[in-house]
């Protein structure tokens, strides 16, 4: 029974770091249409500059995770309003420019701190142990970090005049035109969010794991994964996707082991698939 | 062309991260050797110390002149390819290296990377120097591949048994990839504990996982009374060892694979944190003229040597296919040069004397072989790196 909660534990904490990540992928492709090969490089960024802010510039954590947020939704906001919006309706240019950017920022980052993992801890150590389960403090701060800031997007697309804005371009993009929303000034707007996500995510989800420049790889695969089995640019089912992910992760590792685990992980999200091609919430797609 | 494409293209160029040095210029007489190993990903550590190494052994000939090769004094310079410890990444890296006519390679790393390079680099006339703990890392059939250090056939069952003398447990989970750079390792292990009475299961991850907590929950229902990390990336092992301590395991954490010990300490945050460790050490650091070595490092590269010991091995074998090079007489027929090195007696300015093995493991003698060690920590305090005599297996 221990062993049942505490997978249940790591598949929600796992679930949260995903949707988050999912979150930012899927905003910028309901909103703009773009697919954002560079997702994983925002990730690393952030926690790069998480990093530098705390060993470097001698910044308390939380305000160096703030400032891994900014630099990073400010790069977002700059490389699409400089770069993407020229080709935002052109497919294959934006992935090209998505593609170039990441090999740019994870060679940067390389050659600026270098191919060894960096010596980023958690300020927070310790676990919190009962009823035979134990959860790290850490994991536990990450998980209200990433809850918090899944809720802030949701308050932010749902509740403010912004959020109607950028759901209205995702929904049409010419009638929202017609009705006075302005995509060229929205859309850096959309990246900048996502990107800063991105950023957020790593400067709180590496110290507890490991940060080094390609750590991006495997972060760009899974947001992939959560956000089509969610269904293509929809916010909801990035979220319960990545719950889903995450659990089934949990338990088929805990259950499994690493490597029928991963190939469950596979098969149950390919039979997900089958049933429902356009993912869990495919009628919404390309909704925000 | 417009402006995006054209960012693009630029940043696609300047970002393609393969060859990371350049060779210098030189009128005379220059040879290349070649670097092959992971420069990116969980095993980076693994690669920056294996081209340290060959960097440091160039570096040794290039002070006094130059490589003497028949009548010539050839400037020695290193290049290295990333073959990101796949199979596929070391064989690209062997026919690179074959079109810029480079015939030595120190490398690959790990087991995938020497299966994959071991057929191409034999088509291709080219020495490679691997430091794979693969069963089959070296073989008769290849007579051009080397083996830079002992593999686990040879080192666990002693070390297994002085484990146990030590800390005295009774079960333990080895944990490594699920990949031949991980299977051939822990299983190996395994099986080593299990001959002195030890209770031993494998757990296997696939490569690239970066949250663990799965695995450790699974290697916790088990109750082992340690856990050995085997092979896997110090990336990883550094982040299992500080998930296990996270999650109050107090039992013993062991690594009988790949060096990475300073990453698991820094991880875990200190040795105090880190209570019980073993590790195996590849040759034995706590020796003096081992010691000494990190210290003609920096004096001769102005900075710091990695801290991974794989590049102790690095500079042996470098200096040991240099000094074959220049017996040969040629920097460009990898035959001749093998019979050079096949020939030469196995003795390092550092590491002292060797001896050439691997017949009675691999099939063929051509494996560099110098004491191990078993580096310990306990209850938290360091204790030193503990000889181990490893004739027996051999």
């Amino acid at each position: 029974m221990h062993g049942i909660i505490s997978a249940g534990i790591i598949g929600i904490g796992l679930g949260a770091q995903y949707a988050l990540l999912a979150l930012g992928f899927t905003l910028i492709f309901g909103v703009l249409g773009v697919v954002n090969f560079a997702h994983g490089g925002f990730y690393v960024l952030g926690g790069y500059v998480g990093y530098w802010a705390v060993s470097s510039a001698g910044l308390p954590y939380p305000v160096a995770v703030l400032a891994a947020v900014v630099a990073t939704a400010a790069l977002g906001y700059l490389f699409e309003l400089v770069f993407v919006e020229r080709f935002v309706d052109e497919q294959l240019a934006t992935m090209m420019l998505t593609v170039g950017l990441y090999l740019v920022m994870s060679t940067g980052v390389l050659a600026g701190f270098g191919p060894e993992p960096a010596d980023f801890a958690f300020p927070v150590t310790g676990s919190w142990h009962g009823g035979g389960f134990f959860i790290p403090w850490a994991n536990l701060i990450v998980l209200g970090v990433c809850v918090l800031a899944i809720a802030a997007v949701y308050l932010v697309l749902y509740r403010t005049d912004l959020g109607r804005a950028l759901r209205a371009l995702a929904d049409d993009r010419p009638v929202a035109r017609a009705q006075g929303i302005r995509p060229h000034l929205l859309f850096p707007l959309a990246f900048a969010l996502a990107t800063g996500l991105a950023g957020l995510t790593g400067a709180v989800v590496t110290p507890i794991l490991t940060l080094s420049p390609h750590v991006g790889d495997s972060v760009l695969a899974t947001s992939f994964m959560v956000v089509i089995l969610g269904g293509l640019g929809s916010v909801t089912g990035s979220t319960v996707a990545a719950f889903v992910v995450g659990l089934i992760e949990a338990y088929s590792d805990v259950y499994l082991g690493g490597s029928k685990g991963a190939l469950a992980l596979f098969l149950l999200v390919l039979l997900i698939l089958i049933a429902k091609p356009s993912g869990l919430f495919g009628r919404e797609a390309r909704r925000a | 062309m417009n402006a995006g494409i054209r960012f693009c293209l630029l940043a696609t160029v300047a970002a393609f991260p393969f060859v990371l040095d350049a060779a210098p210029a030189n009128s005379g007489c220059e040879l290349k050797l070649g670097m092959i190993g992971p420069l990116s990903g969980a095993a980076t550590s693994w690669g920056v110390a294996l081209r340290s190494g060959a960097e440091f052994g160039a570096a040794e000939v290039n002070k006094t002149g130059g490589l003497p090769v028949g009548a010539e004094k050839c400037k020695v310079s290193v290049v290295s390819y990333d073959s990101k410890y796949t199979a596929d990444g070391a064989a690209a890296g062997a026919n690179y290296f074959a079109s810029q006519n480079v015939k030595f390679i120190i490398g690959p790393v790990g087991s995938p990377e020497a299966t994959g390079i071991k057929p191409v680099a034999q088509r291709n006339g080219q020495i490679t120097f691997s430091t794979a703990y693969a069963k089959n890392a070296i073989e008769p059939q290849f007579p051009l591949a080397f083996h830079e250090l002992s593999g686990p056939a040879t080192w666990a069952p002693p070390l297994a048994k002085a484990a146990k003398e030590k800390f005295g447990f009774q079960s333990i989970v080895c944990v490594a990839p699920n990949d031949q750079g991980g299977t051939d390792i822990a299983s190996v292990d395994a099986e080593a504990y299990r001959a002195v009475g030890i209770k031993a299961s494998e757990e296997y991850y696939q490569r690239g996982t970066t949250n663990f907590a799965p695995i450790i929950q699974r290697i916790l229902n088990q109750n082992p009374d340690a856990v050995d990390t085997a092979s896997s990336p110090p990336g990883d092992a550094a982040t299992m060892a500080k998930q296990l301590r996270e999650a109050g395991f107090n039992g013993v954490i062991g690594r009988l694979g790949g060096p990475g010990t300073a990453e698991i300490i820094r991880a875990v945050g200190g040795v105090e944190k880190l209570g019980n460790f073993y590790w195996l050490e590849i040759v034995s650091t706590d020796d003096p003229g081992v010691k000494a070595l990190w210290e003609e490092y920096k004096e001769l590269m102005g900075q710091p040597a990695p801290d991974n010991t794989l590049m102790i091995p690095a500079v042996a074998s470098s200096r040991l296919l240099l000094k074959a090079i220049s017996k040969a007489g040629t920097i460009d027929d990898a035959a001749k040069v093998a019979e050079a090195l096949r020939s030469l007696p196995v003795e390092d300015k550092n590491l002292g004397k060797g001896e050439w093995t691997g017949q009675k493991i691999y099939g063929i003698n051509q494996e560099l072989s110098f004491p191990v060690g078993m580096g310990l920590i306990i209850n938290g305090k360091t204790v030193g790196v503990q000889k181990i005599d490893t004739v027996e297996a051999r």
